[in-house]
């Protein structure tokens, strides 16, 4: 939700502002140069850094199911294993969930592969029917069968009590398929996707993009999408089971992994913010102009993140037993959106001209 | 006391005052034209323009707005569940967002999760109340997907034919001409039957539209063409199911809702098949596929849910304008009243009032629509009559947010069913009461149309 009065505001006070005596011309050929280094870093340490990492954890994730559905291979261990890959990949998938534009929402990716609550009626028709449950036909499914969730459930089962022996053969297939679909329906191409035309779509940000005409239209997609996983976590994912105290409406609830997905994403704006790999972030951007602004961004983002290590149990009990601890963090992160909405939105309308 | 610089000054005054030029009834001056919602205007033009509350909700109104938005995403799932339950048996997607994305438009595709196209259905006639006459065995919808052991009513098969366009000019458009076809019926329909293709449209704006005054519509009707410009514009005028009256209506391509309420009710049942207390009967009443309803006395979307999604709908932001200071814009809106687009996509209008959400009362706004029925032509036709539409009409569209339509969607489809690719060529599907406009576009020069292209794109 964009504010009108600060926008005002904002234009008012660059009308009235003026520049201060070192070479103007100079300052903004540097900040220029500045910006251009942080749409390529977003987009080859970030984005692609990240889809590249999410497509390596795919293919470990589809490698040990495979492994787990292997006649004579349905142990605890090779279950412990996919559990594993499991958990890994949806660290790295909410990560990617601090910039969710482009492919992943035009291309339909994130509701292929994250769709929840599962739906277990249908899962268990679906078992019972005549459905080959190859990956093709997994791919044709409703979203509510298709992604992490189901395969979530495969692997942990209610209360994450499943064990090896309990899994029968037309959930091996199952498993099999998720899997796959997974790896080379959805993490695969959204990979391509970026790595083609999207790609240059980012690059050419202000020189000649249709997506983004001006670079400060892809800087303000860029802030709206870390304050949208602000949003979404705070005032949504936490905020729900929280004040209906509802644990079946969590997001991860057979594995236990639902803070750990929370917490991820909101690591996965900080990534946005800082940028990785040494390259720069959208924190160098703010820092040329206004050094105590960028303090502020920082100290938030951090305090949010940490903020979530006082919640000590899973969150399907915390949000019974920790209530103080759950509402603190769901304030932090509403600190946050604030101040990403107000003052780094308008900081981007303020400098970024092209 | 200086008499004369008073006196001077009370002659400037005046003056200044009888320069004013003729008096229109909603004057430019003093308003920032971005605004096209008034107050419940949005200044993100990203990919999630669409997607914003009013600014200024209430604390409660704000969380309504919220509560129905999670619900707007939610996925619903066979019943018995403990949440969402209710879907089907037969449906066209499983959640309002699958259509509209990122509360914006669809995509012409059938029978997936990512369909957001849709058929009606019906026979020659009309039924007690006037509305479209079902076909038995289908209802007035065809629902092209079905939970596991219930079977579709149908597929839909689409076929496109390229037709190139020539301008004066030389430039050539290809135009895509759809075919729709009823395929793997899964029993036959004994009637001669008509199909309606209809595509899920962007949703800003519509509480402001919703407060719209009749007699403002009203106004805008011309059904004898009494001033002559070819372009006439009629009301629709349909059943309320829930209030068993029979009232204006606005929403819908063909204007067959009379409120949110319904349009947003009759979406959960028909699209979705998740009943509620609006529209409380299952799409699949007296078919097969009702044998799979466990609780068919249940209404499945909690009433206190339909109620939040309507509020959430209703206070979603219209995006603001944006580059209107770039010159080629301002020559593109100057040529879109000068062709008399503007006779139907009207311009500024006033809102009434509405007394629960202050951003929406009294509002000066753009929707650029006049909410009327307009015949447009042979090749837009449908044939198939819904209320006092008539096969050959269909409702002004608002152009608010059409600009944004390729970054909210990932790919943009315009008009009724999507065939249009690209806004110049949904201006060249236009005929009937529109064919003057049309053709006065096609003799701009390249340079002009081009600059109507731009203004259309800063809405």
């Amino acid at each position: 939700m964009k504010k009108l009065i600060p926008f005002i505001a904002a234009t008012g006070i660059m009308i009235s502002a003026c520049h201060k005596a070192s070479d103007p011309n100079n300052d903004q050929t540097n900040f220029t140069t500045l910006e251009n280094q942080v749409i390529t870093d977003f987009t080859n340490n970030v984005a692609l850094g990240q889809y590249s990492a999410l497509t390596n954890a795919a293919v470990s994730l589809n490698a040990s199911v495979t492994m787990l559905t292997t006649a004579g291979q349905t142990t605890d261990a090779n279950l412990a294993a996919s559990r594993t890959a499991w958990k890994n990949i949806r660290g790295t998938w909410e990560q990617c969930e601090g910039f969710l534009f482009g492919p992943v929402e035009d291309n339909d990716y994130d509701p292929n592969t994250d769709t929840w609550p599962t739906d277990y009626n249908q899962m268990d028709s679906l078992l019972a029917s005549s459905n080959t449950l190859g990956t093709d036909d997994v791919k044709s499914l409703p979203q509510s069968l298709r992604g992490y969730h189901p395969l979530e459930y495969m692997l942990f089962g209610k209360g994450g009590s499943r064990v090896a022996a309990d899994i029968n053969d037309r959930e091996k297939k199952y498993m099999n398929s998720l899997a796959a679909d997974i790896l080379y329906n959805n993490v695969q191409p959204l990979y391509n996707d970026w790595s083609t035309n999207y790609k240059n779509e980012v690059l050419t940000a202000g020189m000649g993009s249709t997506q983004f005409p001006t670079k400060q239209e892809l800087f303000l997609a860029i802030v709206s999408g870390m304050s949208d996983i602000c949003s979404e976590v705070g005032e949504s994912k936490m905020f729900e089971p929280f004040i209906a105290r509802d644990s079946s409406i969590t997001e991860s609830p057979y594995s236990g992994n639902t803070l750990d997905d929370f917490r991820d994403n909101i690591i996965g704006l900080q990534n946005v913010y800082l940028g990785l790999n040494n390259g720069k972030g959208i924190k160098d951007l703010v820092a040329a102009k206004n050094k105590d602004l960028d303090n502020q961004i920082q100290s938030k983002i951090q305090a949010a993140i940490s903020s979530f290590g006082n919640i000590t149990e899973r969150y399907e009990q915390a949000i019974y037993d920790q209530r103080t601890q759950v509402q603190q963090t769901m304030d932090q992160l509403s600190q946050l959106k604030d101040l990403l909405d107000g003052e780094l939105h308008d900081f981007i309308v303020a400098n970024v001209k092209d | 006391m200086k008499k004369w610089y008073v006196i001077s000054l009370i002659a400037v005054l005046v003056g200044s005052l009888s320069m004013c030029h003729k008096a229109e009834p909603l004057p430019d001056e003093g308003y920032d034209d971005r605004l096209s919602g008034g107050l419940a205007t949005t200044l993100d033009a990203s990919s999630h323009a669409f997607t914003h509350a009013i600014d200024g909700l209430d604390a409660r109104s704000a969380r309504v707005h919220e509560i129905g938005d999670n619900t707007f995403e939610s996925k619903f799932v066979a019943p018995p569940a403990p949440v969402f339950g209710g879907l089907g048996p037969i449906f066209n997607n499983v959640s309002c967002i699958n259509c509209h994305r990122n509360d914006g438009g669809g995509l012409p595709i059938t029978g997936s999760a990512t369909a957001g196209l849709l058929m009606r259905i019906s026979q020659p006639g009309a039924d007690e109340h006037g509305g479209p006459l079902a076909v038995d065995g289908y209802g007035a919808q065809v629902q092209d997907q079905a939970i596991l052991g219930a079977q579709p009513e149908a597929t839909i098969g689409i076929t496109y034919t390229e037709v190139p366009f020539t301008y004066p000019d030389g430039t050539v458009v290809s135009l895509r001409h759809p075919d729709y076809q009823l395929l793997n019926p899964y029993t036959p329909i004994t009637v001669p039957y008509m199909l309606s293709p209809r595509l899920a449209p962007r949703l800003v704006g519509m509480g402001l539209l919703e407060k719209i005054p009749e007699s403002t519509i009203l106004s805008f009707v011309d059904e004898g063409d009494q001033n002559g410009d070819g372009i006439s514009g009629k009301a629709n005028y349909v059943y309320d199911a829930y209030t068993g009256q029979t009232e204006i209506g606005r929403f819908g391509l063909k204007a067959n809702a009379p409120t949110l309420l319904l349009q947003i009710a009759t979406a959960y049942q028909q699209d979705m098949g998740v009943t509620c207390y609006a529209a409380p009967k299952e799409s699949s009443f007296g078919q097969q596929q009702y044998q799979l309803v466990s609780d068919p006395a249940s209404s499945e979307l909690a009433d206190t849910m339909l109620n939040y999604v309507t509020f959430y709908v209703k206070t979603l932001a219209v995006p603001a304008r944006r580059n209107v200071t770039d010159p080629d814009v301002k020559a593109g809106s100057i040529l879109f009243n000068q062709i008399n687009c503007a006779a139907c996509h009207r311009t500024t209008m006033m809102t009434g009032t509405e007394p629960t959400v202050s951003q929406l009362s009294g509002q000066r706004i753009h929707p650029y629509t006049d909410l009327l029925l307009h015949d447009m032509g042979d090749g837009l036709a449908d044939n198939r009559p819904d209320f006092l539409a008539d096969g050959r009409e269909w409702r002004t569209q608002p152009l608010w947010g059409l600009g944004l339509m390729q970054k909210t969607a990932g790919t943009a489809y315009f008009l009724h069913d999507g065939r249009a690719r690209t806004i110049e060529e949904a201006i060249l599907w236009h005929d009937g009461e529109a064919k003057k406009s049309r053709d006065s576009f096609t003799q701009l020069s390249a340079d002009q149309r081009n600059q109507l292209l731009k203004f259309l794109n800063s809405l």
